[in-house]
């Protein structure tokens, strides 16, 4: 087998407010000796608001970073849910339909690339490196961690737009849990929304939702909950603590981006994962649970 | 010399208006060997049939084409209205410029050249047709009724009623079907069990009826008027002419706790049984792999304690071959299991609803079955968990139906009454309970229906919601319900006690392979397919197999019922003759240029092909030649392909037939 190598595609939430996740991406990678090159010059995907305001800017965000990706082999990693969603968005309706294809092109002032295969880390890690593998990898298992994984709104939907896995029921961030030696529980908010980018222009509404989520992991049992997504992340990291005052409650739920949890398992130290980074420290229940 | 007819058809505009009718007619009458060419607006009515036998006896007419829809549509038509002119029929062809020109095409200039092109390879064609002789075959005035649910039922009484031998095979070990789970029917409310089980009875001691039960149909052979069916009896491992059905076997079993699959699982039954009280026929069968004297070799209880000594361990499977000269399938339904998952299968299941996770989280016949006298809570309603009777119930209609999403596209057509019939049935017995029901539409055109669900509404107290649901989840002893209603544009919440799903309709497990065996054609989903969607509702394209209920579509009783008795209607028509009347558009076998290698016979699809002696005068044998048994073969060609030695050719689609169609272009 040759060695898997992409084009990665970090997004701009990475190289700011989640660096921890890059940092984490590209450790995990690495021990797994699996390529990860970045595109050069890569452009934000405009994220919702784009996509809101007006399509053709959204998509042509897009048809450009898949047009700067030409410049790296391989297929194209992407770590953050909306960028992902956004990626997967724009390569379905731009296939789908010519009309705004050729808006595009004129946009962009390039032909539009879709053949390029826009892939999640999750798909990365079960289904080119392989649950199998993965688990010979693993130096330290995390067994005894208890884990929810949350999926959020954007990673599995619409149906036939990101396939990543099934719409309504996926195991696929499970499966890689599972896989590093944590045991995931069910539970019934894995799918809801958190709130989203209403975390600036509404936080209660954010409070109210993410309350909810927060509150269905501890109920099922968790130790902690595992994203795959920047903005599930801060609202539920950053605003914790002030929605267990708002709530009158307490969870101390520490919130994982997935690859910080492999890059554990996979023996990367701590400090190179940017565990320091979450506002939830992580510090005892690694200390109960004999992580380190 | 060809005197050929040519007659346009505009149907209606289907035709004329992308293709100029008038132009085809003007350029077919120039083209060599046309005698006559005209159009006319709807050339399969009165008039225009007079007008095609009016053309063949005042211009001497050898030959006709009709130009028109597909030959599927109208063959039959015209070719009886050319022989009613004195001709024969198979001296008439259709040019096909509907499905094959003017409804797949939008330049008319483009589409009038090519419908005079398809015209131009017909009258090519046409000229070397032959005088063909109508060929008849024998009927065995027996019909096979497949599936013993309502719709095989009421086929197989009408039939036998007419005074015709009828052979119903069911594959479960009592008839009855889906008819015998109900509670009770809409409109009227009236309990399934009282209007089914005297049918059951009727079938049972009608001198006409045979009744093979839990029996599937191992092999079909033959054709229309002459069928073998072979049926394979499944052991029983009880003696039907010995038992008596005095159920002492069932008392004494030591297995008792078998989830019984007639209560949707949720009552028990022993390993030797009847799948409920009024089966017909009241003959247990052992469940072989929950049997210990199966498993183990030791028990056989039952057997000590039948009286009669019906209880045989040792019984095989018996093959039955059955002659037969129609048969109605009617094989029924299942209902969509949604937690159940096939890989690589489009439908993709609704893990997010929990169903069989969540023990109070139920499907529309599981309901049935509470609401049921003869149920396993004697027709209490009590949820399965702790059997406490739910104050709060949620139904949710379109669960795998209508969604594309999901997988299943169609309509499942009796949930919005039944769900209407549930609210009903459970605020007769839980007078304090609250039932709400979510819904897309409310489907519910029928005699009495829309009354029906407005009673629910209005009378019966149910709250209907108009929104979808997308999540269900256990929280403590309720289950959260999580929708939205889009009337008002709010989220709503509902915990309630028991959640019933109206899960989608869905045709047999293995209908396909049925199917197949019969040589009949389905859709995506596995419904039979139909001759003609409005005109040959219950016919299939095969000759001689008519379709009954559910396993053609989604249906509630009444059509059914409805579709059941035109089935048998049908089939008494194909035995009101003695002789049957066959297409002569058969294989021929040049027999001076077979070297009998019968490749011909491995590709034949329908055993058409025999081997045949050529003595000589001395009666020598000379060679071994294939022959066509006109009788079986099916017209469909393949033969003809695969011939090394071009010795087999199709009546009407000969090779230099299809040359010269090929040249005319």
């Amino acid at each position: 087998m040759t060695a898997l190598s992409y084009s990665y595609y970090p997004g701009c939430s990475l190289h700011a407010s989640a660096s921890e996740y890059d940092l984490s991406t590209r450790e995990v990678f690495a021990s797994l000796g699996i390529g990860l090159e970045e595109i050069p010059d890569w452009i934000c995907c405009g994220a919702t608001p784009a996509h809101n305001v007006d399509e053709l800017l959204s998509l042509s965000l897009s048809a450009k970073n898949l047009e700067l990706a030409e410049q790296v082999p391989g297929d194209m990693a992407v770590a953050c849910a909306s960028c992902f969603s956004r990626l997967k968005f724009a390569q379905h309706i731009l296939g789908e339909n010519e009309t705004k294809r050729k808006l595009v092109e004129k946009a962009i002032d390039a032909p539009v690339h879709l053949e390029r295969r826009v892939k999640h880390l999750l798909e990365i890690l079960v289904r080119d490196y392989g649950l199998e593998q993965l688990a010979t990898a693993v130096k330290k298992p995390l067994s005894g961690l208890t884990v929810a994984c949350y999926y959020g709104c954007l990673l599995t939907r619409p149906t036939d737009v990101p396939n990543l896995d099934c719409t309504e029921a996926p195991t696929i961030m499970e499966q890689v849990m599972e896989a590093v030696g944590a045991q995931t529980v069910p539970w019934t908010h894995r799918l809801e929304c958190c709130g989203a980018n209403f975390t600036l222009s509404r936080p209660p509404v954010v409070q109210q939702l993410s309350n909810a989520v927060l509150e269905s992991a501890k109920t099922a049992g968790a130790d902690c909950i595992v994203v795959a997504c920047p903005l599930c992340h801060g609202n539920l990291d950053i605003r914790q603590k002030e929605i267990e005052g708002v709530y009158e409650t307490s969870y101390g739920l520490p919130i994982f981006y997935l690859t910080q949890l492999v890059g554990l398992a996979l023996g990367v130290p701590q400090e190179r994962l940017g565990l320091d980074a979450l506002i939830v420290s992580p510090q005892k229940l690694f200390r109960d649970k004999k992580i380190n | 010399m060809s005197r050929i007819g040519v007659f346009i058809c505009h149907c209606g505009e289907n035709i004329s208006r992308t293709v100029d009718v008038e132009q085809v007619a003007a350029q077919a009458a120039l083209m060599p060997g046309v005698a006559f060419a005209v159009d006319y607006k709807y050339m399969c009515s009165d008039p225009g049939q007079n007008l095609v036998k009016n053309a063949i006896t005042e211009h001497r007419l050898t030959h006709v084409v009709v130009a028109a829809c597909s030959p599927r549509m109208h063959e039959r038509t015209f070719r009886k209205a050319v022989e009613q002119a004195g001709l024969n029929p198979f001296l008439c062809e259709m040019a096909n410029i509907r499905e094959h020109c003017s409804w797949v095409h939008e330049d008319r200039e483009e589409a009038t050249d090519k419908a005079i092109e398809i015209v131009g390879m017909l009258v090519e064609r046409v000229k070397k047709n032959r005088v063909l002789p109508t060929i008849t075959v024998p009927v065995t005035k027996r019909a096979l009724v497949i599936g013993g649910g309502i719709a095989g039922i009421q086929a197989a009484l009408d039939i036998a009623d007419a005074g015709h031998q009828v052979v119903l095979v069911e594959r479960e070990p009592s008839i009855g079907g889906h008819m015998a789970q109900l509670s009770e029917t809409f409109p009227t409310l009236d309990c399934s069990q009282c209007i089914m089980t005297p049918k059951m009875v009727d079938v049972a001691n009608h001198p006409n009826i045979t009744l093979h039960t839990y029996s599937e149909i191992e092999q079909v052979d033959g054709y229309i008027g002459n069928f073998q069916i072979t049926v394979r009896k499944k052991a029983r491992s009880v003696d039907e002419h010995k038992c008596t059905g005095c159920g002492v076997c069932m008392t004494k079993c030591p297995q008792k706790k078998i989830p019984n699959s007639f209560d949707c699982n949720l009552g028990t039954r022993t390993a030797i049984y009847v799948p409920f009280p009024q089966a017909v026929p009241n003959v247990p069968v052992i469940d072989r792999e929950n049997c210990t004297m199966f498993k183990s070799g030791k028990c056989g209880v039952c057997q000590k304690a039948c009286g009669p000594g019906a209880v045989d361990f040792e019984q095989q499977d018996q093959l039955i071959v059955e002659p037969v000269g129609a048969i109605v399938v009617s094989t029924g339904f299942e209902l969509y299991r949604i937690t159940e998952k096939t890989k690589g299968s489009p439908i993709k299941g609704y893990g997010e609803f929990g169903h069989g996770k969540i023990p109070d989280v139920i499907d529309g016949m599981t309901f049935e079955r509470l609401a049921s006298a003869s149920g396993p809570t004697g027709g209490k309603i009590q949820r399965p968990s702790d059997g406490k009777e739910p104050k709060q119930v949620v139904f949710i209609q379109c669960v795998g139906s209508r969604s594309r999403e999901k997988g299943i596209s169609y309509c499942s057509k009796v949930c919005c009454m039944y769900t209407a019939k549930h609210t009903m049935l459970y605020h007769h017995k839980v007078h304090d309970g609250q039932a709400y029901v979510f819904f897309m539409d409310a489907r519910v055109p029928g005699k009495s229906y829309d009354e029906f669900w407005r009673r629910a509404i209005e009378d019966e107290e149910a709250v209907y919601i108009r929104g979808m649901v997308s999540r269900l989840y256990q929280k403590g002893d309720k289950i959260v319900v999580m929708g939205s209603d889009i009337s008002v544009g709010v989220q709503v919440e509902i915990e309630a006690d028991l959640v019933v799903l109206a899960t989608a309709v869905q045709p047999q497990k293995g209908a396909d392979l049925l199917a197949q065996k019969l040589g009949i054609s389905y859709d995506k989903y596995n419904f039979y397919s139909e001759a003609h969607a409005k005109l040959r509702p219950v016919e299939c394209a095969t000759a001689g197999i008519y379709l009954a209920g559910a396993c053609q579509g989604p249906k509630d009783i009444p059509d059914t019922v409805s579709q059941a008795s035109a089935a048998a209607a049908k089939v008494m028509t194909l035995f009101a003759k003695d002789k049957l009347e066959r297409e002569p558009i058969v294989a021929r076998v040049k027999e001076s240029g077979c070297v009998g290698c019968f490749a011909c016979k491995k590709v034949c699809a329908y055993g058409a092909i025999e081997e045949k002696e050529i003595r000589d005068r001395q009666g020598n044998l000379v060679k071994v030649v294939a022959y066509v048994n006109p009788g079986v073969c099916a017209g469909c060609g393949t033969c003809q392909a695969t011939c090394p030695s071009k010795s087999v050719e199709l009546d009407g689609y000969t090779d230099e037939q299809i040359v010269a169609m090929i040249e005319a272009l």
